[in-house]
């Protein structure tokens, strides 16, 4: 890697910032910002209330890999302008009435509208669609439906013991992590709650605790683990469910179970009944693999059982910085997490039924929104193929492989770096995200944007503008 | 802003090949998903350069398939499953060992070979699916044209690229293979 | 805008008014004395009028109602109602969205609810709920009970530093009073543990509930909260807990309260489940006697009841330990959320069934403190909403306290179990409830509790938050016509908040925003920041997030209904 110098040349500092990456929603950053005008209060070079109008994050403390790549995009390829596909199928710009009036006539229009995405936006965003989706009988979904959606349905079926993440930090002197690499997708997740940290009840950090990954490949997370359990790809549900069988008082009959030796899992039964406290950390492995939800509503089981010997909880890493944000939403606004379908006038939660791979994949909807998501990178083809069959709407800030399958392109402004707004980290504690620096002129909140188009619908539509949402 | 030519990766050390022989195809296994390239690639918005398509349209391979295949880093090759076709990078995986797996990172490329049966479990199977790998000498294509080819929304002549994606019947079952 | 109710029969116990015929008449918002002829007229004429009701304890916000809602989609496809053109659709029976959650409370008549557990790292969450329920003012409590830094403070006996930190930190999360949740239990709960009685130190921290309770209320009654403690004593559901349950109220009995607009030192929640006897499941009994002689004796204490409903529910506490039995009693799935430093959590559905002896007997025990606790001033009608029952059941309830004719029916059909002659004394119990102590129950002696002085009245001056019920008292046999007690109190015929009309005839015809009651207590500027100051090191090294990011921003509070506090002084 190249070595680059530290940043020297900045006029503001800007602290305790959120990360808008992951779920970890690590809110110590610090930006370093240069140019622009305080507007607010300021400290010698820290900005203590308020934001930097027109300036532009130069460094960005505390972050990782992924958090500063984020923060410090370079825009390039940022979208600056609205624009229509027009005939030629060239992205042209236009102003921001053309653009909203022609998609509020498609939302208006449409039989089957899906809004997805949300989980890279802020809840108060949120409130705005669920009202435009209720108006118009929309399906509401976020990208829980690609990612733990299962994880959902598990604790659906078997429970959710969790806990929040300075209960690890404090407590934990044995950790797991099973199908994800948190080193990879969460960088910061070892390092500020989980492994390392010196916690009230483990002053020496990592030393006091035992990690444990459980994954079919020897991950960046293995690397940093005490042990690696390296089971057989597709193997997750026989394997935990052989540790539960252990943890019963059953003898296992197979010399090896999903290319773990028994005896290794009666060691690793007895160290876990043996922990003090003990937290798991389950990702996609679990839910993409073919047992999706049954994956985790074993290991659901395995850890209510380890209650009875020691304490033990879960976690879900989430991926997105608000994708719990979203599920968390939804349920209190309207009884359900994700997949929320409204045609018919009240809410409806049916799994494979009413998420949007199984729509698109039967080829239902006629008007797409996505908001603060990308499909493009992250459907599998065969879903994305109905895309290309109807007009699709694109709330984001980047040029991306959604943009390349969009017809009206609306650009929004970074949550927690340019607007403020509410997400929920993946152990649903709430934090509001502070406004750094100004959002380029051109764009817009994407608050202002979907509440317009709900203004604009419910103007089609003849219906008189209510209080959003509330 | 510094941006990576391409992933590090380990150098592979060719094996010499005790059993098997040199195989112009393998049969593996397909794993998708996330990691620290593809990540910082997508969210700081570099999608539409080199740097997305080496983090994002890369095959990790055990060394041993790499030595069975008779390919070196950044080599070529293209992925089939029952879904589709994809020309791809091959690299040394980071967290090898792993002989019959595959991983490509999420991303439009492996969007093309995963299945998208969710067995009505909302999530599609993104992860464990049967695939092959064989080299090639096409070039992997950049996130744009890639798109373009594959969903070609604004292609009016459809007939002019042979990478389609492979029709679903029309129940939309697809018949997961073991 | 000028009203006169008219004709209504008016039950308003604070000002002494049961069952006259009179005419309410109110102007923007405000009860007042007179209105001029332009008034526009409502008519009650033979309906009982009554203060819009007062919810003491309810579980209507935050992390633990949404985990419910989450994991329960069961729950939620059971109370779907369509979008109307007033109301958005409504979902969930036990653990209803928050839109449904407002109107359910709109159509009985109810004005006013405290959510009961407001864990402060969450409270950002809370306060969004608050917001999305409408029609209602809602007043939270921080949980403190378990709190690291509230262990340390009474082990160290410091009031002083406590009653500062109380009086921050209910700024910085907008809360209204003191809840304290299984003192001790939830930090033992961190390790897998509980604590069993009030001496039984927490681990670690080697202090024990009776400390806690002591610090605690003294550092209330040291800023005269408009409230007192609000008190889950130890050893929830246990058989023979009501010995620990009398030696909690004991502890209380040398601290003498300092708020003028309240009558209680200690407000002791849902002590139907604190009231049990016996030794185990098998020889478990009423204990309903020694909690309400106790309290009978003693008017410092004021109790809310949590009356088992027999209905599938969801139980919902802060007292995580008590759901992991639960969970290893029933089998049901097992949710928990455990807050780091400050609250451990638990939720566990729950099949309340008249054919199964103990929850039979349960549904008996909370009739009974009911029927026994004398004077309806100290006691207040709850069902732990949802844990012993959902809200929306509280006119049934009303209609078994005004009918021991529907009391006996339900003993002698076996609608519950035969164990409830044996194990209980409610068969014995004929006292009937009248619409006066129904009102107080309800609405006065909640808001007198929560010193309320604007609320659970008809005064000149109060808030015109005003129920009218279809039920013509004089014509109207609550013992026999228990039915009709149930439909007038869950339909009401006008629900008035604030002046405006809410509910017409059991529909929902206008919403409005909800408001947050939270208390501010004045003049302890210097003290607060001296202990912010001196906790910073603990807090940045333990907790996960930034102080800056801990606290509620104002953005989440946009109709608040702050209570100035003087400390030691009368309240607002």
């Amino acid at each position: 890697m190249a070595y680059e110098k530290p940043v020297t040349d900045y006029d503001y500092i800007v602290e305790n910032c959120t990360c808008a990456f992951c779920g970890c929603n690590c809110d110590d950053l610090v930006y370093l910002v240069k140019g622009g005008e305080v507007k607010g209060e300021l400290d010698g070079k820290l900005v203590t209330s308020g934001y930097v109008d027109g300036g532009h994050v130069v460094a960005c403390r505390h972050a990782c890999r992924l958090g500063a790549s984020k923060v410090m995009e370079d825009m390039d390829q940022r979208l600056l302008v609205p624009m229509i596909r027009n005939d030629d199928g060239a992205l042209v710009e236009v102003d921001w009435d053309t653009a909203l009036d022609k998609a509020a006539e498609l939302i208006a229009g449409a039989v089957r509208p899906v809004f997805y995405g949300w989980s890279e936006t802020s809840i108060e965003t949120m409130h705005y669609g669920l009202e435009l989706g209720e108006l118009v009988g929309a399906v509401l979904d976020n990208q829980a439906t690609i990612c733990h959606g299962p994880s959902l349905q598990a604790v659906q079926n078997a429970g959710y013991p969790v806990n929040t993440l300075g209960e690890v930090k404090n407590r934990a002197d044995m950790i797991v992590y099973t199908g994800n690499n948190a080193m990879n997708s969460h960088p910061r997740h070892m390092a500020r709650y989980a492994a390392f940290p010196r916690g009230y009840f483990r002053q020496r950090g990592r030393f006091d605790r035992t990690i444990v990954t459980m994954d079919p490949r020897y991950t960046d997370t293995a690397k940093m683990s005490d042990i690696w359990v390296g089971f057989e790809q597709n193997g997750d549900y026989e394997f935990y469910n052989a540790m539960r069988a252990v943890l019963r008082g059953k003898k296992l009959e197979k010399d090896v179970i999903s290319g773990i030796p028994k005896e290794d899992i009666e060691e690793l039964v007895e160290a876990m009944k043996g922990a003090q406290y003990g937290s798991l950390f389950f990702g996609l492995g679990l839910t993409h693999t073919l047992s999706k939800q049954r994956n985790i509503d074993i290991a659901i089981n395995l850890i209510q059982d380890l209650n009875k010997y020691s304490k033990w909880n879960l976690i879900p890493m989430r991926g997105h910085f608000n994708v719990n944000g979203f599920n968390i939403f939804m349920a209190f606004e309207q009884g359900f997490p994700y997949g929320v379908d409204f045609a018919r006038g009240y809410p409806r939660y049916m799994n494979g039924e009413t998420n949007t791979i199984d729509l698109l994949t039967r080829e239902e909807p006629d008007v797409f929104m996505v908001i603060a998501a990308d499909p493009g990178a992250h459907f599998p083809s065969g879903a994305n193929r109905h895309l290309s069959n109807i007009p699709v709407i694109q709330i984001d800030i980047h040029w991306g492989p959604s943009t390349e399958l969009a017809d009206i392109v609306l650009p929004g402004s970074f949550i927690g770096v340019e607007a403020a707004g509410t997400s929920y980290r993946m152990d649903g504690v709430p934090l509001y995200m502070k406004k750094a620096i100004s959002r380029p002129e051109t764009c817009r909140d994407d608050e202002w944007i979907v509440n317009e188009l709900l203004k604009r619908v419910q103007k089609i539509k003849g219906i008189e503008p209510k209080v959003a949402s509330k | 802003m510094t941006y990576v030519d391409k992933p590090s990766v380990p150098n592979v050390v060719k094996f010499a090949e005790p059993s098997a022989t040199k195989r112009d195809k393998l049969e593996v296994m397909l794993n998708t998903g996330s990691d620290i390239y593809q990540g910082a690639c997508k969210k700081r918005g570099s999608t539409l350069k080199d740097e997305y398509r080496y983090a994002s349209g890369t095959a990790y391979m055990d060394p041993n398939d790499m030595a069975k295949l008779g390919v070196k880093n950044w080599d070529k090759a293209i992925v089939k499953t029952d879904y589709g076709e994809v020309v791809v990078f091959v690299a040394h995986s980071r967290d090898a060992p792993h002989e019959g797996q595959i991983f490509i990172c999420k991303g439009p490329w492996a969007n093309v070979v995963v299945s998208p049966e969710t067995y009505c479990c909302c999530d599609p199977t993104y992860k464990g699916v049967p695939a092959s790998i064989e080299v090639t000498e096409e070039e992997p294509l950049l996130m744009a044209d890639l798109m373009a080819e594959v969903y070609k929304k604004y292609n009016e002549d459809e007939t002019s690229t042979g990478n389609r994606l492979v029709k679903l019947p029309d129940n939309n079952v697809s018949h997961y293979r073991h | 805008m000028e009203y006169i109710l008219k004709n209504g029969i008016v039950y308003d116990p604070e000002n002494n008014i049961a069952g006259e015929k009179m005419d309410i008449q109110y102007k923007d918002g405000k009860i007042v004395d007179s209105v001029s002829d332009n008034a526009k007229v409502l008519d009650a004429t033979d309906k009982v009028v009554m203060a819009a009701g007062v919810d003491p304890h309810s579980h209507i916000a935050g992390p633990k109602l949404v985990v419910g809602r989450l994991y329960r989609p069961e729950d939620s496809r059971r109370g779907v109602v369509p979008k109307t053109g007033v109301t958005r659709s409504e979902t969930g029976f036990s653990i209803p969205s928050c839109p449904a959650t407002g109107y359910r409370y709109s159509r009985m008549g109810y004005g006013t609810v405290v959510e009961a557990a407001m864990p402060p790292l969450e409270a950002k969450h809370t306060h969004e709920e608050i917001n999305a329920i409408p029609n209602l003012d809602v007043a939270p409590l921080p949980l403190f009970g378990n709190n690291w830094f509230t262990l340390e403070y009474a082990r160290e006996n410091k009031v002083d530093d406590l009653a500062a930190f109380i009086s921050a930190w209910l700024k910085l999360v907008k809360g209204y009073g003191v809840k304290i949740v299984n003192p001790c239990g939830g930090e033992a709960w961190g390790w897998g543990m509980n604590v069993h009685g009030v001496d039984d130190p927490a681990p670690y921290f080697d202090v024990t509930a009776r400390e806690v309770i002591t610090a605690l209320a003294k550092a209330n009654e040291k800023l005269g909260l408009p409230h007192s403690i609000h008190l889950h004593p130890n050893d929830l559901g246990h058989p023979g807990n009501n010995g620990t349950t009398i030696e909690s109220m004991k502890i209380l009995k040398n601290i003498t309260k300092n708020s003028p607009v309240r009558n209680q030192s200690l407000h002791m929640t849902h002590i139907q489940y604190h009231s049990y006897a016996g030794t185990n499941w098998r020889d478990f009994e009423s204990g309903a006697g020694d909690v309400a002689k106790y309290i009978n004796s003693n008017d410092y204490v004021t109790a809310d009841i949590g009356q088992i409903t027999l209905d599938e529910t969801t139980t919902m506490t802060a007292d995580g330990p008590m759901e992991f039995d639960l969970h290893q009693l029933n089998g049901l799935k097992w949710a928990n959320k455990d807050i780091e430093l400050e609250t451990a959590s638990g939720i566990v559905p729950f099949i309340y069934s008249g054919r199964n002896s103990v929850h039979s007997v349960q549904w008996a025990i909370g009739l009974e403190l009911f029927l026994l606790i004398n004077n309806p001033w100290q006691v207040f009608l709850t069902t732990d909403s949802p844990n012993a029952g959902p809200f929306i059941r509280y006119p049934r309830v009303i209609s078994w306290l005004m009918s021991n004719k529907r009391r006996t029916e339900m003993i002698e059909n076996r609608e519950v179990h035969k164990a409830v002659e044996r194990k209980s004394i409610l068969a014995t119990l004929d006292r009937e409830y009248d619409f006066s102590e129904i009102a107080t129950i309800s609405r006065a002696a909640p808001a007198k509790a929560y010193g309320f002085t604007d609320r659970g009245h008809l005064g000149v001056g109060a808030n015109a938050d005003i129920a009218v019920y279809d039920i013509n008292p004089n014509e109207v046999d609550p013992s026999a016509q228990y039915e009709l007690i149930e439909k007038g109190f869950g339909n009401a015929a006008y629900t008035i908040k604030n002046g405006n009309v809410l509910v017409k005839d059991g529909e929902v015809v206008q919403v409005v925003p909800s408001h947050t009651i939270w208390a501010n207590v004045q003049g302890m500027e210097a003290q607060e920041e001296a202990i912010i100051e001196s906790i910073m090191p603990t807090f940045n090294k333990y907790y996960t997030v930034k102080f800056e990011n801990y606290k509620v921003d104002d953005h989440y509070v946009p109709n608040p209904i702050e209570v100035k506090v003087q400390p030691g002084k009368a309240g607002k």
